[in-house]
């Protein structure tokens, strides 16, 4: 069993997220009380820009998950889903949400409000199969709201043709059409485009702040990457370049000072794999012993740019090309994406959260392992664990591994 | 020997269905491998392959578990571990429809582990329109440029022919799947099973052969209803009868199955279209839906009427252990049958374990409440 813990933050934009994310749920509270319609949809797709370029409150479930495990809620629950026949092997981010929207999803004790209850649905085809089967329950537990069934093709982001480019741009058609329907809203193609400006100035901005985590010492760890919340909720926003452009500034500010993570950097470290969301102070624990998580791999998904010339289709692009990114690619593309991190990074040693609630990122790093050593001389260490479960999680192991790992790691520095 | 002589052929089929393609290769024959029966067999067969569903074994995965971690379903750890094992040597290439995590995952390890395999992944839509129709027919359009790429040729005349051979022969399993449904089919479910088995693990038109003989020889046997309270098995891949006969000796009879390697593989034999690879494509689109591929709200009504039609008194969830899509609709599709008043008992499959014997305890349960 796996302790809750909190991450230390010293970014004082990082410190600021608190507010971004206490904003964006009474924005979605709000909308809901202003009768703005509210939409679920699962994160990494090109919705969300359409959402806000009609003036539509986009709600992520699969977020919301995050702030449960934070918040120690998420065992709660577990409870509820697995009473209900969900099998614990299932992820958790499936239990856990079916748990939350099953107990009393706005009672006293659920932080930030909890979630407005949704008018619509964005239910998909696509992505892994947890994410489509938890809207495929949602459709069950809300019947009023309206549902669209979106479908995008499963293809590895180096497998992409102009047929699974032109099917996804016909399906964002079908959405603007459907939301359009549904809502009486009609879309602005000029809001649209400012949208998809803004959504590709965030991954811009995105790609500078984890380019500056290649300055030794490193500016900030993976303990902040909270502020990856702006990239699924608040994308095609000013309010996410704006945060985002403060974060980059004060990190750029810091590496330009030299001012590291921890005084002492004596080893640069690579995750690969979702955090433990339940326990973001694991990243500071690899601190004490003089290492600092430097890169990872999750990031990547938001590492990616949008033509605003054709907003259609980019957001086409973005939703083909998201999810991909962290999971469907093939084990030779993930090999060099991890491979050339770790080189651009300086990473001295890699830790590979092996996932028991993600499959998809999970299958595979035994292959990406085998490579870091051979072809670079890069030690891992593999840590049993869940992104959402910490029941599948010990920290005792975690302990034992990691410290054994961290010696050897500065043994090698040293010798 | 076994009761049925027609069957014998099945038996050493599915027995020796390594040595067999072994030996079709030296001839010069090219094999393709697949894992999920959404994977359009009759493209991959009119471009001169053999397609050949990927078998998995019992026993452990002593060499995949390097490879991949223990939390995925057996059937595609153990596929693995035969492949590390030089069980599919044979095999020119895997060409896979995309259908779960774990599928999509493993095919990735497989063409990294050999690289010398073509490995295609088809992403099939999940919709069904006018727009994924054509998006269907350019994911087809693009795996024939695969095969052929590979060596393989394509024609739509050899399309059509492979339609109508592979739409024959499944016309005759679903057939036989009714007479089932209907207690009149002269054999045993576990019978079917290797019959089923064997369609994934040779050559069709030896296959339809063999299965035209069957027929015969169980149309010149009296029909008689089977004994046994009928029940549905539903589930995923199921490979190995021996279940299947344990569930029979426990006075129980599966009249119907909901399973990828049973009744889903084979239903509708076939679809209309304007041309051989639309009629692929269709077919596709009206298959007989896996959880995979569907939401709970399409398949609950299906899995309802096939308790319906064929009589079953209770249904038996067979899942392969960490099998997301099934467990994942697990409580509604249960839920459903509640309301039916049709009780369900889930047993999950772990091949490297075997049956063990709780889970022989919980049938037997399961079997007296119902009244077997």
């Amino acid at each position: 069993m796996g302790s809750t813990g909190k991450s230390k933050k010293r970014l004082s934009t990082a410190r600021e997220l608190t507010r971004v994310v206490t904003d964006y749920y009474l924005e979605c509270h709000r909308a809901r009380a202003e009768g703005r319609p509210v939409g679920w949809m699962p994160p990494m797709n090109g919705g969300i820009e359409i959402f806000y370029a009609m003036d539509l409150q986009p709600v992520f479930p699969e977020n919301w998950s995050p702030v449960c495990a934070a918040f120690s809620l998420a065992p709660g629950h577990f409870e509820i889903s697995e009473g209900m026949g969900y099998s614990r092997d299932l992820c958790g981010y499936l239990r856990n949400i079916v748990g939350y929207v099953h107990s009393d999803m706005n009672g006293p004790g659920v932080p930030l409000g909890g979630l407005p209850e949704p008018d619509m649905l964005m239910s998909f085809g696509g992505g892994c199969v947890p994410a489509m089967k938890i809207f495929q329950i949602l459709e069950s537990r809300f019947p009023r709201a309206k549902v669209f069934r979106a479908d995008v093709p499963q293809v590895a982001c180096e497998d992409i043709r102009e047929h699974h480019v032109d099917y996804a741009v016909s399906e964002i058609h079908r959405l603007i059409e459907f939301l359009e329907r549904t809502t009486g809203r009609k879309l602005d193609q000029e809001r649209l485009h400012r949208t998809v400006e803004l959504s590709d100035a965030a991954c811009r901005l995105w790609d500078e702040i984890m380019s500056l985590r290649r300055c030794r010492p490193a500016p900030i760890s993976a303990s902040e990457i909270g502020i990856m919340f702006v990239m699924v909720t608040r994308q095609g926003t000013q309010t996410a370049v704006d945060f985002l452009t403060r974060v980059r500034d004060e990190v750029a500010e810091r590496a330009e000072q030299g001012i590291g993570v921890i005084e002492d950097e004596l080893v640069r470290l690579f995750w690969d794999n979702i955090p433990l969301w339940y326990n973001m102070g694991l990243f500071n624990e690899f601190e004490g012993l003089g290492g600092v998580v430097v890169a990872e791999t999750y990031s990547a998904a938001w590492s990616l740019r949008l033509d605003a010339s054709d907003p259609v289709r980019a957001l086409a692009l973005k939703s083909l090309m998201s999810y991909s990114l962290v999971s469907c690619l093939s084990i030779e593309r993930r090999k060099e994406m991890v491979l050339k991190a770790c080189r651009d990074y300086g990473i001295d040693g890699a830790v590979f959260h092996r996932n028991k609630s993600c499959v998809p990122i999970t299958l595979g790093q035994d292959e990406i392992i085998r490579a870091l050593d051979e072809e670079l001389g890069i030690p891992s260490v593999t840590i049993d664990a869940d992104h959402m479960d910490s029941r599948n999680f010990s920290h005792a192991q975690f302990k034992a591994r990691t410290d054994a790992f961290m010696e050897m790691l500065l043994a090698r520095k040293n010798g | 020997m076994h009761p049925h002589a027609a069957m014998e052929p099945f038996l050493e089929a599915v027995q020796y269905r390594r040595q067999r393609l072994e030996g079709a290769v030296s001839r010069g024959e090219k094999v393709i491998g697949y894992f999920c029966t959404y994977t359009p067999v009759e493209l991959i067969h009119a471009c001169g392959f053999l397609p050949v569903r990927i078998w998995a074994r019992t026993g452990p995965a002593e060499k995949a578990c390097a490879q991949v971690p223990g939390f995925i379903c057996p059937y595609m750890q153990l596929s693995l571990e035969n492949a590390l094992s030089g069980e599919f040597l044979f095999l020119s290439g895997v060409v896979q429809a995309y259908t779960c995590d774990v599928a999509c995952g493993c095919v990735n390890i497989w063409k990294a582990t050999f690289p010398d395999l073509l490995v295609h992944s088809i992403p099939l839509p999940y919709n069904v329109s006018p727009e994924a129709g054509a998006y269907l027919r350019s994911c087809l359009e693009e795996t024939v440029e695969k095969l052929v790429s590979a060596g393989g040729t394509y024609s739509d005349e050899a399309l059509a022919e492979s339609l109508d051979l592979y739409g024959r022969i499944r016309g005759i399993l679903s057939a036989l799947h009714e007479q089932r449904a209907q207690g009149t089919l002269a054999m045993t479910s576990a019978d079917l099973n290797v019959v089923a088995q064997a369609f994934f693990a040779m050559d069709p038109v030896h296959y339809l052969m063999m299965l035209e003989r069957l027929v015969a020889d169980l149309n010149s046997c009296r029909s008689i209803l089977a004994p046994g309270i009928p029940v549905l098995v539903s589930g995923s891949v199921v490979e190995d009868a021996g279940i299947i006969s344990l569930v029979e000796a426990l006075g129980l009879r599966v009249a119907a199955d909901d399973l990828c390697t049973g009744l889903r593989a084979f239903t509708p034999a076939s679809a209309a279209g304007q041309n051989p690879l639309e009629q692929v494509g269709n077919r596709i689109m009206k298959r007989f839906p896996c959880p995979a591929r569907s939401r709970q709200s399409q398949r609950i009504p299906l899995v309802l009427d096939l308790v319906k039609s064929s009589g079953a008194q209770g249904v038996i969830f067979l899942f392969q252990k960490f099998c997301t899509p099934h467990l994942a609709d697990y409580p509604a599709v249960c839920g459903a049958l509640k309301d039916a008043g049709i009780p369900s008992i889930l047993l999950e499959l772990d091949g490297n374990a075997g049956m063990e014997a709780q889970a022989l305890t919980r049938l037997e349960t399961f079997a007296g409440m119902v009244g077997a």
